[in-house]
């Protein structure tokens, strides 16, 4: 018995799932299996200093696949009534062709699985708790500059259910916490406006901010929002590149990560298709995609096709070492699967996707990079950014950037968009600091129309050469 | 799964239920959607998904204050307890003499058909989508050399049925179709390897572009790029191809939309009334063309759709507003509501008289950007900067393709210095534009 997820006759039984996988393997296929999905958020906002909005979200349906080859067959159900269950089953079964394949027996029971965060909080925090924290961040902000002029804030608190069965017989079941607090405030100083945003949280609850305060993550933004106003446009033009510790790591989650999701490299799209074993980057350049690190945004005790999330070895000192592997892409290549497999809600088929993805420490220290760098771009964190896979090409918005000229961080420079090449730019690495770790936990990954949580990490590292893209022809 | 009445039915149900449990004003909206998407690889359907989905949006009012639920369970037992619930959770919302219902009105304006449903297409078999996207993948492959793999090919198409009622008497329900068909190949000259798309979208299947004249576009966008060369740090004027052209306008849309200029996060803040574009810069929403994919009778809180002029010989007249922001910055909505936030009906910036290669021909020197990549964030400062890639552009001919370069400028730069508009406007989505030319940007490469 499945409990927590109560369809309109009852219950949800692991009987019921031996039934819905026998129809939908019916036309024959490799491999089916279902995944129920139960979701319930609370969030709050506050905008103007006062509580705007308070509002539910619940996500409850199921969604059933079917593996043959290559191809997948696919349908859900919001209505759990096993009429419409059967019939989700028996539409996703048209993709496969097999006459008189008979009903195939499945018989699922539950394996276990080793939480990565807790599994027994089912409710959500009264909402007054809620409602202080966006108070506290709304006057934090505030009090840190006369400049700031508004700011807004949100807090969502995410619980989702999932249980996945396959006709391989497993059956597992998480509930994965999710808290997301963000705050963007934004100043103007005379004509010029300034906007900044910072967000933290993660596989965790509202207890979180009892270290992590909504104060300290309100001035964050509202430091960020005054430099931007103070800054001036940024040069355009090709120079030296130093990638801030943490939130840099989004140039790796852009530049390396999405060409190494299997997908693209089982269909031969990606520029690191069949290239296993060779050097793809500056032998100071190792990645990892884990999903296994506790509390971040990106863990999960299993992915979303009940593999578990696992420390993946991306990248080792330049030699690209592995690819994210979900299950189909896995078994047509022949290998296993990485616990990659992650799907936005029941509505749509899992994909291999990132979770935490990070570059760790190196032999380098900050101040000499900053010392060393003649003439360049300090990107303490980006905006968010967007990659091409074929061919690698990058853009990245910087969120907080400085010139550095002469060994010095000089001026804080507006709105900095650099532009590259993912594999070039991963051969122009020449230090990496010993400052490494993973950055503030607010990151969303989309792809396909699929919009998942992520974790992303990076020590300070430097790049030889960069396209900036300002304004300002020097 | 319920039908149209059956919907409006329970939509008026779950308002009273909210009502009994103590909200002052309520609002609920249910969407069902059959949908179908299917993908080829080659010669093998890859992807054959179908579905129906319901879903229940709600926002309830209690003495100004507001609450919002969205909720897949649809189940009239966990609607009114989820009610119930968000009745309560108001009570930590601050009393906002804005919040509310649009004010009870005289019903939908003209009832002149907007033919947002197509039955041909609610109707189609399975067969025909999937042997559209298997054609789709035999054309791109068999159109160049350099081609032998793609990203797949696409078709989808969903049947939708909308409905709302609120506690001021409102009650309208809404069919619609949408289809698109899409494909991205993929070619490999043996040392690099291109990507490129093409699609087309529409609610009926008349106003598809054909299957052959979506594959011939995408293969052109796949290899036209190979030998593409980083241009110099310039400024000169650019072109935006239509597809590029619409992201800007999207931009311009988000930091025109009521939330963004109540807050101070835009560029336009007080700036009605100023001659902020060129004479050329017309821009208007329009929620009532005729089969358009962003026409609807109603917007998502039932206020009735019309046409809004935003900009007007390049003088800036309106922001894109909802009931609330409109009541907040004392002006009236203009029909843009999705029941919680903002987004345009059809937006679009009016067309020129030339083509797009007569506005190239008389481009002396400069560069037509096809595609960009990255996103702005920054409304408030209104810097925009892409990753970019494109034509160099000497003599009024495509010199030689160009990529890794960024282009830059301010919005409010860029609608002041548009000074050509081409005619190749499509309505092919609920943001649309013709090419354009702004006279001077920044291009950053070596």
């Amino acid at each position: 018995m499945i409990s927590g997820f109560e369809s309109a006759n009852g219950m949800l039984d692991s009987r019921l799932f031996d039934r819905l996988l026998g129809l939908a393997l019916a036309r024959g296929g490799d491999y089916a299996d279902i995944f129920c999905e139960r979701r319930h958020s609370s969030s709050f906002r506050l905008q103007d200093g006062r509580i705007h909005e308070g509002g539910v979200t619940l996500t409850r349906g199921v969604g059933i696949r079917v593996l043959v080859g290559e191809s997948a067959g696919y349908a859900y159900s919001d209505d759990l009534s096993e009429t419409a269950l059967a019939h989700a089953a028996e539409t996703a079964s048209l993709i496969a062709h097999e006459v008189n394949s008979g009903i195939r027996s499945v018989r699922v029971s539950n394996r276990s699985v080793s939480p990565l965060y807790d599994q027994s909080r089912a409710e959500h925090a009264p909402a007054s708790a809620y409602v202080d924290l966006l108070s506290r961040a709304d006057i934090a902000a505030r009090r840190f500059d006369p400049r700031i002029v508004a700011v807004n804030a949100s807090i969502t608190d995410d619980l989702q259910d999932v249980w996945i069965a396959g006709s391989d017989g497993r059956l597992v079941q998480d509930h994965r916490p999710l808290i997301t607090l963000g705050v963007q405030a934004i100043s103007k100083d005379g004509n010029e406006r300034g906007s900044g945003y910072v967000g933290d949280g993660g596989r965790s609850s509202i207890d979180f901010f009892q270290t992590r305060t909504p104060e300290s993550i309100a001035v964050e933004a509202a430091r960020i929002s005054v430099v931007n106003a103070e800054a001036i446009p940024a040069p355009a033009g090709e120079m030296e590149m130093i990638v801030g510790c943490g939130g840099g790591g989004v140039l790796l989650h852009e530049a390396v990560g999405h060409g190494l999701e299997s997908d693209f490299n089982r269909q031969g799209v990606s520029l690191y298709s069949g290239r296993i074993g060779e050097r793809v980057a500056s032998e100071l350049v190792t990645i990892y995609d884990d999903g296994n690190l506790p509390d971040e945004r990106g863990s999960l005790s299993v992915d979303d096709e009940g593999t578990a999330g696992q420390h993946n070895i991306l990248v080792e000192n330049g030699i690209l070492r592995g690819y994210m592997q979900d299950r189909l892409n896995a078994s047509l290549m022949g290998v296993s699967s990485t616990g990659s497999g992650r799907r936005q809600s029941f509505r749509v088929l899992p994909q291999p996707r990132m979770s935490n993805t990070y570059m760790p420490s190196g032999q380098s220290s900050h101040d000499e990079i900053i010392a060393g760098t003649k003439r360049g771009l300090y990107a303490k964190s980006f905006a968010g950014g967007q990659v091409e896979i074929s061919k690698g090409d990058f853009v990245f918005m910087v969120a907080e950037g400085y010139l550095v000229e002469d060994g010095k961080i000089t001026a804080p420079l507006k709105n900095a968009t650099i532009v590259g090449n993912g594999p070039h730019v991963m051969t122009q690495v020449t230090a990496v600091a010993g400052d490494g770790r993973l950055a503030n936990r607010h990151y969303t990954c989309g792809k396909g129309g699929q919009y998942v949580p992520v974790g992303v990490g990076m020590p300070t590292v430097k790049i030889a050469s960069i396209t900036v893209g300002g304004s300002n022809v020097g | 799964m319920l039908d149209e009445s059956a919907a409006l039915e329970f939509a008026n149900s779950s308002v009273k239920s909210a009502l009994r449990s103590g909200a002052t004003q309520c609002e609920v909206g249910i969407s069902i959607s059959k949908r179908f998407a299917c993908e080829a690889r080659a010669a093998t359907v890859t992807k054959l998904e179908q579905s129906t989905g319901e879903s229940l949006h709600a926002r309830v009012f209690v003495d100004g204050r507001k609450a919002t639920l969205s909720t897949t369970d649809l189940r009239k037992s966990s609607v009114d307890a989820l009610l119930k619930g968000l009745v309560e959770a108001a009570q930590f919302v601050a009393r906002d003499q804005f919040a509310g219902l649009p004010e009870a009105h005289d019903g939908l304006r003209d009832g002149v058909p907007l033919n947002l449903f197509s039955d041909e297409l609610a109707a189609r078999k399975a067969e025909p989508k999937l042997e559209e996207a298997l054609e789709l993948e035999r054309r791109v492959r068999s159109a160049d050399a350099r081609i032998h793999n793609s990203n797949g090919s696409h078709f989808s198409d969903a049947s939708t049925i909308t409905v709302l009622a609120n506690s001021n008497d409102f009650a309208g329900a809404y069919r619609s179709t949408r289809a698109a068909r899409s494909c991205s190949p993929v070619a490999d000259d043996g040392s690099t390897k291109r990507t490129g798309s093409y699609g087309t979208a529409g609610r009926h299947l008349s106003s598809l572009e054909p299957v052959a004249d979506v594959a011939k576009k995408a293969v052109q966008r796949t290899v036209e790029l190979f030998g593409a060369k980083k241009p110099h740090t310039m400024r000169v004027p650019v072109i935006f191809e239509r597809d590029v052209a619409s992201g800007v306008l999207a931009d311009i849309f988000t930091a025109l939309s009521g939330s963004n200029i109540s807050n101070g996060n835009s560029w336009a803040v007080d700036r009605i009334g100023e001659r902020i574009g060129s004479s050329v810069a017309n821009m208007c929403d329009d929620g009532r063309l005729d089969g358009a994919l962003g026409s609807s009778p109603f917007d998502g809180e039932g206020v009735p759709t019309g046409r809004t002029v935003v900009f007007e010989n390049g003088v800036l007249r309106s922001y894109l507003l909802d009931t609330y922001y409109a009541r907040k910055l004392s002006m009236k909505t203009t029909g843009n509501s999705t029941g919680g936030g903002i987004a345009p009906n059809t937006f679009y910036l009016a067309p020129g008289a030339c083509s797009l290669e007569e506005l190239i021909a008389s481009t002396p020197r400069g560069v037509l950007v096809t595609d960009t990549i990255g996103f702005a964030t920054e409304y408030a400062t209104g810097t925009y900067s892409r990753g970019a890639h494109g034509f160099y552009i000497e003599g009024g001919e495509r010199a030689y393709p160009i990529d890794e370069f960024t282009i830059a400028s301010t919005f409010a730069e860029m609608l002041a210095s548009i000074d050509a508009v081409a005619s190749d406007l499509v309505f092919d989505s609920s943001i649309a534009s013709p090419s354009f030319r702004v006279a001077e940007m920044t291009v950053s490469g070596n």
